[in-house]
């Protein structure tokens, strides 16, 4: 016998991974039109994006690599967007995070690894709330919206780092950048633990997924996601309920801010083994496209930040086989976001599939 | 017609549309096409990966580019570039060019020095030409190709030195003795174009001021205009800018506020359409040389690593013609920058290439 309840459960899960799906699907169509149409081969493109993204251990290493850091920062966005915030600003404190992990990474080298590693994720975290922190009392106290404040702090929080980098915590030499790291002190590369090369990539990848998943829980079977959720839902109706609004804003923030620290702290201490001034790529400002594609759903967050890891991953390769230009990857992505963004167009692709759907039903 | 079969045609539409903006926005954009000779003379393939200014950067990795450009004319080398969008990309690029086969790897700018030191001993039978990376004890197959920056600046500087005293030259001259230099990271060879400019304007005009602003990339073109805005709004009516697309920010400036310019690297008369009206000259730094030499060394056989360091004496670097103010610039600071250059080759001047040295 049929249960109705599990079956609606089934199909609306099935129905909230159409539609970003579809917008996949979507923009890869487009972007081999551009492809075509620009005069490159849209078939030897795609294929040579898979070969680069996934073709080989190392290739794969490549993808898991530039997907770490944009599951910390998706999952950062996303949280944030659960409680009716945007915290564009994750860029920011993803640097404060990275800046906590390349100053403690110094001091805790005579530790053991484990535990050295886990006192830089907590204080990068840490760092990353802190710096949310003020952004979300004033967006709790006086109502200053999160966009512009959050924003502001990514601006000083980038310059702070810029000039620590190039004066008090500059290294020996011409190149602005800290001291780097001793190797004991880093997060283990995936090569290093099962002897298969996989390039670059590290387990902050597998504590990405790990803190995905705990993020899910607790927006689904906590208080604290259950106050998040209902703030974002409806502030008024959670006051009226009982809810402490002004609370929540700050603690959601912060959490959001705690998440991109954390996305600093891997690529300092999983990559780059120093800070310097271009560290991140933007890690904080693709989160939001990752948190977008994702629909906020933090275990979505992990197939997202994998899908742009890819695409970025094996940008080289497509340049390198088909000759397209790395670029047209942007345009991959920008179309993606513009799908999902625009949501609707991929529900009126699907739309004739689910009429036929209710018909059968 | 059926609703469905409508949806797809206007979808198809909409897709139509988005391809011909694509279409009519890539004829405007210049992306070097690889272009394989039919019987090529030489084995050898030569590559390059560019920093994050990618290619089109219209100075510094154009120029490594045009030298490869060159070297597949002279000797039919097949060629290939491959653009970093984000620096996680640089490691990925060179292992995807060695692995690929190609003999001779360029690594484009300073920044790719540490990527370079790792990647070289990786692959032995790979040479690999660092520009403007200098190495301590580089490996056999690692060549780290350097300029003296502060030499062709030093010219560049003796001439804005002097035009900034000279109100007849063009109406955008002011009294007050100041010129401004806008860099784009605050690196080694950056910092060279910046003292060699400073000691140049100082070694004819001991009073002028010079003001010396950093962008803090090489792609905010944004920074750079507001920079040159504020250099000239202090007096500034010659603006040097060694800043990459930066640069270009401080071009548009200088358009807006009726400053003179001086362009880095390439000729920017040829290469920046926009700046012709402004353009004193260029400090050039002759990228496309030094990549274009050691290719030969590949294809002849003679490579090998090691600092090279090219100057004014070996032509590595130096001022581009003055084109449109070729009737405007008085003999005699033709004359004085001729001079400089003499004596900067014949060992008279020695040009001081850090902030400490000036």
């Amino acid at each position: 016998m049929r249960n109705p309840i599990t079956s609606v459960r089934l199909k609306s899960v099935l129905e909230q991974l159409a539609t970003p799906f579809v917008s996949v699907l979507l923009a890869f169509a487009i972007g081999s039109i551009v492809i075509w149409a620009v005069g490159y081969d849209p078939i030897l493109a795609w294929t040579s994006l898979l070969k680069g993204a996934f073709g080989d251990a190392r290739r794969l290493g490549d993808t898991m690599l530039r997907a770490t850091p944009l599951i910390f920062t998706g999952l950062a966005v996303a949280y944030g967007f659960r409680a009716g915030l945007f915290n564009i600003g994750a860029e920011g404190q993803l640097f404060l995070g990275g800046l906590s992990a390349a100053w403690l990474g110094l001091l805790v080298v005579d530790l053991p690894r484990g535990i050295g590693i886990a006192i830089m994720l907590v204080a990068g975290a840490l760092a990353g709330a802190a710096w949310a922190f003020i952004p979300a009392l004033l967006k709790a106290r006086v109502g200053a919206h999160e966009v512009i404040t959050t924003m502001m702090f990514t601006f000083i929080g980038r310059y702070l780092v810029s000039y620590l980098v190039t004066g008090p915590l500059k290294a020996e030499g011409q190149i602005p950048q800290t001291v780097k790291l001793a190797p004991e002190t880093m997060i283990p590369k995936f090569s290093e633990t099962f002897g298969i090369d996989f390039g670059r990539a590290h387990w902050g990848f597998v504590i990405g997924i790990a803190v995905c998943v705990l993020m899910w829980w607790i927006l689904k079977y906590t208080t604290t996601g259950y106050e998040a959720r209902a703030v974002g839902f409806n502030q008024w109706a959670a006051e009226t309920g009982g809810v402490s609004v002004s609370r929540t804003i700050i603690k959601s923030l912060c959490i959001s801010g705690a998440l991109a620290g954390l996305a600093g702290v891997v690529e300092v201490i999983g990559v780059q083994g120093r800070l310097f001034d271009q560290f991140s790529s933007g890690f904080g400002f693709t989160g939001i496209a990752v948190a977008l594609l994702a629909r906020n759903n933090p275990l979505g967050v992990i197939a997202a930040a994998i899908l742009f890891g890819a695409l970025s991953a094996g940008a080289g390769t497509m340049q390198l086989e088909a000759d397209v230009p790395q670029k047209v990857i942007f345009i991959i992505q920008a179309l993606v976001i513009f799908f999902v963004a625009a949501d609707q167009i991929a529900k009126w692709v699907l739309s004739p599939f689910k009429r036929k759907g209710a018909e059968n039903a | 017609m059926d609703a469905r079969m409508r949806k797809f045609l206007a979808l198809f539409v909409a897709c139509a549309l988005v391809a011909s903006f694509a279409v009519g926005c890539s004829s405007t954009e210049d992306e070097p096409a690889d272009t394989t000779t039919d019987e090529p003379m030489t084995e050898v393939r030569a590559a390059m990966v560019t920093d994050t200014g990618g290619l089109g950067d219209k100075s510094f990795n154009d120029l490594a580019y045009a030298g490869l450009q060159m070297a597949e004319q002279e000797y039919g080398t097949e060629i290939k570039a491959l653009a970093s969008n984000e620096i996680a990309d640089y490691e990925p690029n060179i292992d995807q060019l060695a692995s690929a086969g190609y003999d001779v790897i360029f690594t484009v700018g300073f920044l790719m020095t540490d990527t370079s030191m790792l990647k070289a001993p990786e692959y032995p039978d790979v040479a690999f030409g660092g520009i403007d990376q200098f190495f301590d004890a580089p490996p056999e197959n690692l060549a780290g190709l350097l300029f003296k920056e502060n030499e062709g600046a030093y010219l560049a500087g003796v001439l804005a030195g002097l035009a900034t005293l000279d109100e007849t030259l063009d109406d955008r001259i002011n009294a007050d003795n100041t010129i401004a230099f806008i860099g784009g990271m605050d690196i080694p060879p950056v910092e060279k174009f910046e003292v060699g400019f400073i000691a140049g304007a100082r070694s004819v005009n001991p009073d002028v001021k010079v003001i010396s602003l950093y962008a803090g990339s090489f792609d905010d073109q944004a920074k750079g205009k507001e920079l040159a805005l504020a250099s000239i709004e202090q007096g500034a009516d010659i603006v040097f800018a060694a800043a990459g697309q930066a640069g270009i920010g401080a071009v548009t400036a200088c358009l807006e506020q009726g400053a003179l310019f001086i362009g880095v690297d390439a000729d920017q008369y040829e290469t920046v359409d926009e700046a012709k009206p402004i353009i004193l000259t260029s400090a050039i730094k002759r990228v496309d040389q030094a990549v274009f030499q050691v290719v030969g060394q590949v294809v002849e056989g003679t490579f090998t690593g090691g600092i090279t360091e090219f100057g004014l004496a070996q032509d590595g670097v130096g001022l581009a013609p003055y084109h449109d103010f070729e009737d405007k610039i008085s003999q005699d600071i033709k004359d004085a920058v001729d001079k400089a250059s003499a004596d900067v080759i014949d060992g008279t001047v020695t040009v001081p290439a850090t902030r400490d040295a000036l």
